[in-house]
């Protein structure tokens, strides 16, 4: 009961911004006003049990009448004084950012009457170039999540008791004014890290005003290696910096460049840039890792190795290549291994200063080491990698500074601490036990978005507002200075982190913006001062703010240790395993468990949604009797955790990767949460992880259960036998139709070679399209499948979230589709990703055996679906060769009668339908977005230009796979590409004459590698 | 040649020098009349019929509450998923459509070929007719995704003047089942009337009397009501024959007309109508059988009668074994990866149970009745058509599920498993046919009187195997003259 009040009363403040501040300040007079305007308003619970029954009866004779077929009755009115620049319906667009992983993502939010509902990449931005991750596309929904934290809750003896800022800010006069008397002997602040310089100036003024007092920084997935890397290497902490664009080879060890790097987005460009075929040549990329990444699956060769052995595997690297040619010796360059790093040294050395190698953060700090004295070696620093002076460079690296705060905490000498974001209940290693640690701490104060497993210990805890809803400041990977304007004024009530801040420190002015304004000041004035602010706001950056590149020098040589292991032991037999960790492509850390989007996303190489699972080799599975989907009892150094397996090809055998971020207790309604007895989505496998072993450990045992637990992955939803297996490997060399680039160059057109049929011919009259033909172009050399499209779309267009269990059932939603198919054998499987949507047939077979013609052709050339007329039988679906059509099985927008449902709906599109029960639905080309160009051009009085209209998961792709255009101009982009000799159509042969067209995938294997692998005349896995 | 001595009760015997008589037991217009009228008029029928009823009419309330499930809920309450969008609901849809053939296929076909045993079943495979579409009519109707709009199917004017798409097979299917079962139950109601008349002039209680009257249209039996009467009779013989080819081509066009692998083969048409025809008949053996034992209807139904049936059993049994090797055969003739791929993951892909259910019961069992033995022991036909029924119910689920599950794009295969709701309704729909059959025999003649009057030995011509009976008057205004057949009319008497 508590709880549905409470949220009841969450949404009635989710919709208060839209009336006046005043309101959402609860200010007495403002109450005082409402009465004497609205009695009834002011007091909802005020009716007696006579007139409730008078109201019953009135209301049951007025349903028998007839009152229950009407629509519910809605006053709409206009503004009486309309703000500048605002049309209603028109929609605007502001510049911001996310800050996510320490850096700044660059964006430009779309907003409607008001309201922030789409997220796309700010095309200034150098890190996003107009491009997004799927984290950032699903962040919007996170705004609009009814289970934010809408309340400052203070917890005493007694009990919880619900708070105002107020009464915080009295509190916190009280408290934190007689802490500077000792400078804060017993304070610590434990933050988030940050890119954000108004948050560093913040804690200077903190730690200037109490002297004594601590301010530590824990994010669970750090990149403190690289750091500690970069220090080892040069002596100084620098910030490495790839421009992949300038590199001709790429080496990624156990690094997830695209997806899971602070600048993803922008190495996605630029590799994807460099994968278009110019006078014969295109960049090549290596990917050495132990799970399987979307870095792994764009790679030209990948091997999979322990995380333990890619030390051995960077030392040897570096001794082939600083050693001259026949290093590897004997055994070691027989192996498999061994003749890898052979042809990668040589590979690399024939490119020198045209390469980059880069590790990735789960490695430990020797071996980033090894990897800038290797690009050093090849003369790489400069060129393809380069290196910014770290901003925060003495900070205490995230473990220490975990691993001190606890040991304070549990000696007795923390008294206050302020928790600023961050979860360390949840998060912090599992050895530390952080939660036994809060209760020694007389008062916890805690700032989150959330009220997650830290909230509900902490004393206080206070609602955090939303980046999109809050003033602040970040910087990019490459140190670009973006401001963080709000698009809403906070929904529930919260306030950022630099708020809070100026609040403890008492400041008698602590609006955000003054906050971020001065800093601006500071950072604009250094660098240019005419640079106005309004300016940068609107820009969503301060040109030219990027840091500017150091070249530093190598210190020390490679210790001599590593050459006592050996390449050729580095195959794992039997024996203990090795556990990874591994941040989660939907939840990130946790912090997006209950975003259902995120969710519901499926990962990129597992396809697995609404969990996590233990990814295991096929080899190491079979070595261990362990099925798919079986329950397995991980045990690692006196900790176990019991979930599900999931055989993963690829997975370097005996490695067995767990994500993080789930298993959450407090997350929400989605993501699972104790008090409501609301089930956890995925398993908790911070539970397992050690302090000294953040990254990935030894000493693994794994037991199967003999449980089977199912797990909702989009494709291969049950073991395939041998007669699929063998379809699926004979037909997706049709589908995904790729070529080694000394093959395409060959055979240009091999593409339309692969599938021969006999003429096609229609039964019946083919309309013709004398004015736009739309199409799309799909290049599948570039498509690194990081599902920001899938994401882009979900948000664009409505698409409901199904759950788990209709996952199960095969009902996703999802109008784009990452087919991923594995290639080759199974413990060395190659990825390959296609990006399956619509194809706008204009011979379609669904619109052939629709009955009610529900499903029409458009003068230009659209397959549209008319949801009014659909009466849902479904055949369109079954005649659709791609099954790229969704069905609405039950009413999935039912949740919007729930309390916080007014919330929720907040962030749908106005310009998309949302679709009812029984209804079919699939791609439009986002038909919504080529009206809206059409307009403005036809207002214009002009033509619409080529590249003007972007489909959301063109706009969202990282790596430009996508191209939307008219094919009827022959120059433009899209018209091109469909009469590039790559060009072909997926499944043409059935006469669909389909408009999207697919680009061939052309990889650039090292011809000395070639024979080792075989990938591609392996049937599949 | 030494005489052949018959058995009196065995008609099963042919004896190329005589006719064998297609009643026992010495039947008179009066014995038939009272064999069957008895049926209808009895104050309580056998126990037997109220625990069937009981059974049948409980499994129909769980239908209609799982159809208001269904329809309060939505079509997700189902396992049909994205591809496999079609399911139980269509493989029962074909299925009584299927069952529904033989009514049509008896009434009008032996008809115009002047098989005169059909007398004897044509009104009980008729009603199964009537009901097995009905059953059939639900699915389609309450499958789609907004049921209150189903009405769209059908081309009416109106205000938004949109038009169903002429294009669509579904839609051909609207008007073939639709023209299918008006012309089943007129042809079904017009063979009645003389009956309704007999059961009118009979009854002993005033609703009775009104209740059949109304139905019996004023039938009186004179000489021009059954001239126009026969023409009428067939007409819709003629109007229907072509529908036993064509409603079941047309639901067959759902497949064929489709791209899916599997679906998209030329065979379907004739493969669909024999499978029909098939599982039709099995569906008369299995009912008539007991129901013949139960309403002492032997002498009316005898074995010839249900062994003639059987006959036709084996003969389409067969020529749906031969459509399952030459779509083999095709597939691999034909080179299409695809198509081949459809049918090898038929037999042996996840679904290779319902697969090997499907051929053992539909081409292995019905070869059984080569032997006359089963053809002409009760107990045995059963259990063979039984399993023919349980086949063709199959190869539906078959055809439909598993050429959907995986078609051309394997990241899109996915496996569909039946929910609780799925099978509440598949057995309540059995439910809802057997509450009508029930109703059936217990409200209305189960054979047709007036037809089975006409081929007594003694309406034969001589040289029939049995003496002619007496002739005696004929009480209550009722024909003595029955149907008569084309070639009846020359021969005359």
């Amino acid at each position: 009961m508590a709880d549905s009040g409470r949220q009841t009363e969450r949404a009635e403040k989710a919709v208060r911004h839209w009336r006046s501040l005043a309101e959402l300040a609860d200010a007495p007079e403002y109450r005082a006003f409402l009465e004497a305007e609205f009695p009834r308003e002011a007091d909802p619970g005020g009716i007696s049990r006579r007139r409730w029954l008078q109201l019953m009866g009135a209301s049951l004779t007025l349903a028998s009448v007839g009152g229950g077929c009407r629509w519910e009755q809605e006053e709409i009115l206009p503004m009486v004084r309309r703000p500048a620049h605002r049309v209603p319906g028109e929609p605007q667009r502001f510049a911001t950012a996310m800050d996510l992983r320490g850096a700044a993502l660059g964006l430009l939010v779309t907003s409607v009457d008001g309201r922030p509902i789409k997220i796309e990449g700010n095309p200034d931005h150098p890190q996003s170039r107009g491009a997004t991750d799927a984290l950032a596309q699903a962040s919007i929904l996170q705004l609009y999540d009814p289970d934010r934290s809408g309340k400052l809750v203070q917890g005493t003896a007694e009990g919880e008791s619900v708070q105002t800022w107020d009464k915080f800010v009295e509190f916190a006069s009280g408290h934190f004014g007689p802490l500077r008397k000792d400078g804060g002997r017993a304070f610590r602040v434990l933050a988030e890290t940050t890119s954000s310089p108004t948050l560093a100036a913040m804690r200077s003024r903190l730690l200037e005003a109490f002297p004594e007092a601590k301010w530590y920084e824990y994010e669970p997935l750090s990149r403190d290696n690289e750091r500690a890397g970069t220090k080892l290497a040069f002596g100084k902490v620098y910030r490495p910096h790839y421009h992949l664009d300038r590199a001709k080879v790429i080496v990624a060890i156990d690094e997830d460049l695209f997806c899971d790097h602070p600048a993803g987005v922008q190495y996605a460009r630029a590799f994807a840039d460099g994968r278009t075929v110019v006078n014969g040549q295109m960049n090549r990329l290596y990917a050495i890792e132990c799970c399987y990444t979307p870095t792994g699956a764009a790679a030209d060769h990948r091997l999979p190795l322990r995380a333990q052995d890619i030390a051995v595997f960077v030392a040897a690297l570096e001794r082939e290549i600083t050693g001259g040619s026949g290093s590897a010796h004997g055994k070691d360059g027989e192996s498999d291994v061994g003749r890898f790093v052979v042809a990668l040294a040589k590979d690399l050395k024939a490119r020198r200063g045209e390469t980059v190698v880069a590790v990735g953060p789960r490695q430990p700090a020797e071996v980033h080491a090894a990897a800038h004295r290797i690009n050093a070696a090849l003369g790489n620093i400069g060129n393809g990698v380069v290196y910014f002076p770290e901003p925060d460079a003495d900070r205490m690296p995230h473990r220490q500074a975990i691993a001190a705060l606890a040991s304070e905490m549990n000696a007795g000498k923390v008294e206050t601490l302020l928790v600023l974001g961050g979860n360390p209940v949840y998060n912090a290693p599992a050895d530390l036990d952080f939660a036994a640690a809060l209760g020694k701490v007389r008062t916890t104060v805690h700032l989150g978005l959330y009220r997650d497993e830290t909230a509900l210990l902490a004393d206080w805890h206070l609602p955090q507002a939303h980046f999109l809803e809050s003033w602040g400041d970040a910087r990019s990977w490459d140190g670009t200075y973006s401001i963080v304007q709000p698009l809403i004024a906070p929904l529930l009530g919260g306030k950022p982190a630099i708020e809070l801040l100026a609040l403890v420190l008492g400041d008698e002015k602590s609006s955000g913006m003054e906050l971020v304004r001065a800093t601006f000041q500071r950072i604009a004035g250094a660098q240019n001062a005419q640079t106005p602010w309004r300016e940068t706001v609107h820009d969503g950056l301060l040109q030219g703010s990027g840091w500017s590149p150091e070249k530093p020098a190598i210190q020390g040589a490679a210790p001599q240790a590593d050459r006592a292991a050996s390449l050729s032991e580095l195959v794992w037999k039997q024996g203990p395993l090795e556990i990874v960790f591994c941040g989660d492509s939907s939840v990130y850390d946790g912090r997006f468990a209950n975003n259902a989007w995120l969710q519901e996303t499926p990962d990129p190489i597992t396809k697995l949604t609404w969990d996590n699972a233990a990814w295991i080799s096929p080899a190491t599975a079979a070595a261990l009797g362990v099925e798919n989907e079986t329950m397995v009892r991980l045990k690692l150094d006196g900790r176990e955790l019991v979930m599900p397996a999931y055989i993963l090809p690829g997975q370097a055998a005996g490695s067995v990767a767990v994500g993080l971020g789930y298993g959450r207790s407090a997350a929400g309604f989605v993501g699972g949460d104790a008090r409501r007895n609301i089930q956890s989505i995925g398993f908790d496998t911070y539970r397992l992880r050690p302090l000294q072993a953040q990254e990935f450990a030894t000493g693994l045992a794994i037991e199967p259960t003999g449980e089977k637990y199912r797990l909702a992955t989009t494709q291969d939803h049950h073991a395939i036998d041998t007669v699929g297996l063998k379809a699926r490997a004979a037909r997706v060399g049709a589908l995904v139709r790729s070529a080694s680039l000394e093959h395409y160059q060959e055979h240009p057109e091999f593409a339309r070679h692969a599938v021969h049929h006999p003429p096609l011919i229609s039964l019946f009259d083919e309309p013709e399209y004398p004015g736009r033909r739309w199409g799309m172009s799909i290049d599948v050399s570039k498509c690194i499948g990081c599902n920001a499209c899938v994401v882009a779309c979900q948000a664009e267009n409505n698409v409901p979230v199904v759950g788990k269990e209709r996952v199960l059932e095969g009902r996703e939603m999802h109008w784009i589709r990452i087919d991923r198919y594995f290639v080759g054998e199974p413990d060395r499987a190659q990825v390959d990703h296609q990006v399956m949507i619509c194809q706008h047939c204009e011979n379609a077979p669904c619109e052939q055996v629709c009955p009610v013609a529900a499903t029409v052709h458009s003068s230009e050339g659209l397959n549209d679906m008319v949801y009014n007329r659909c009466v849902g039988t479904r055949y369109c679906s079954n005649n659709c060769p791609y099954k790229v059509r969704r069905f609405n099985f039950f009413n999935y927008h039912k949740n919007l009668d729930r309390p916080g449902g007014a919330l929720t709906k907040m962030v749908y599109n106005p310009d998309v339908t949302v679709r009812s029960r029984g209804v079919m639905e699939k791609c439009t080309y986002c038909v919504q977005r080529i009206q809206e160009v059409k307009i403005r051009a036809k207002n214009q009085r002009r033509e619409i230009r080529d590249g003007e209209i972007k489909t959301a998961c063109q706009q969202a792709c990282p790596s430009q796979a996508i191209v939307f255009g008219d094919l009827s101009d022959k120059s433009s982009r899209v018209a091109r590409d469909h009469a590039a000799d790559r060009s072909y159509g997926v499944l043409a042969e059935l006469n669909t004459k389909p408009r999207t067209a697919y680009l061939a995938k052309i990889r650039n294997p090292n011809p000395e590698l070639e024979d080792a692998h075989h990938v591609d005349d392996h049937p599949a896995g | 040649m030494s005489t052949i001595t018959l058995p009196a009760e065995d008609n099963t015997t042919d004896d190329p020098r005589r006719r064998a008589p297609l009643t026992m037991g010495g039947q008179t217009l009066t014995s038939i009349t009272e064999t069957v009228a008895r049926i209808a008029e009895r104050p309580r029928p056998p126990r037997a019929w109220y625990v069937a009823f009981a059974v049948s009419s409980t499994l129909t309330a769980a239908l209609i509450l799982a159809a208001i499930y269904l329809i309060a809920v939505g079509v997700g309450v189902w396992g049909n998923n994205v591809p496999v969008a079609w399911a139980f609901d269509i493989v029962n849809f074909v299925f009584w459509v299927g069952i529904g053939h033989a009514g049509t296929l008896i009434s009008a076909i032996l008809f115009l070929f002047r098989q005169r045993w059909r007398t004897s079943v044509n009104r009980f495979a008729e009603a199964m007719t009537i009901f097995a579409v009905i059953c059939a009519g639900i699915f389609p109707a309450i499958h789609i995704g907004r049921v209150w709009f189903v009405y769209w199917l059908a081309p009416y004017v109106n205000q938004m003047a949109v038009w169903p798409n002429f294009r669509s097979p579904l839609l051909w299917d609207v008007f073939a089942v639709g023209t299918y079962a008006t012309v089943s139950l007129l042809f079904w109601y017009l063979g009645m009337i003389p009956d309704l008349a007999t059961l009118r002039d009979r009854a002993t209680s005033r609703v009775r009397r009104i209740a059949y009257g109304i139905f019996a249209l004023g039938w009186r039996g004179s000489g021009r009501q059954w001239h126009r009467y026969e023409r009428a009779y067939m007409l819709l013989a003629g109007l229907a024959t072509p529908l036993v080819l064509s409603v079941h081509s047309v639901v067959s066009f759902d497949f064929a007309v489709s791209v899916v692998p599997g679906w998209h083969t030329t065979i379907f048409p004739p493969y669909f109508v024999a499978g029909a025809i098939f599982s039709g008949f099995a569906m008369v053996v299995t009912l008539m059988v007991p129901a013949r034992a139960f309403f002492g209807l032997k002498d009316l139904v005898t074995l010839r009668h249900l062994e003639n049936m059987n006959k036709v059993i084996l003969a389409t049994g067969c020529m749906v074994g031969y459509a399952y090797s030459i779509e083999f055969f095709i597939a691999w003739y034909g080179g299409n990866p695809y198509e081949q791929f459809a049918f090898i993951n038929r037999a042996f892909g996840p679904y290779t149970w319902a697969y090997w259910i499907m051929v053992t019961c539909n081409v292995v069992a019905p070869q059984a009745f080569w032997f006359k033995k089963v053809r002409t022991t009760p107990w045995m036909m059963v259990i063979v058509c039984i399993l023919v029924n349980i086949g063709m119910w199959f190869e539906r689920f078959v055809i439909v599920v598993t050429s959907l599950s995986r078609d051309y794009l394997p990241s899109a295969w996915e496996y569909y498993r039946p929910t609780a709701v799925d099978i509440t309704m598949l057995l309540g729909s059995f439910g809802l046919f057997f509450t009508l059959f029930l109703l059936f025999c217990r409200y209305l003649p189960m054979v047709a009187m007036a037809e089975v009057k006409a081929v007594l030995p003694h309406h034969h011509a001589a040289g029939d195997w049995q003496t002619p009976a007496p002739a005696e008057p004929h009480a209550n205004g009722e024909s003595h003259q029955g149907i008569r057949y084309p070639d009846q009319v020359s021969e005359g008497h």
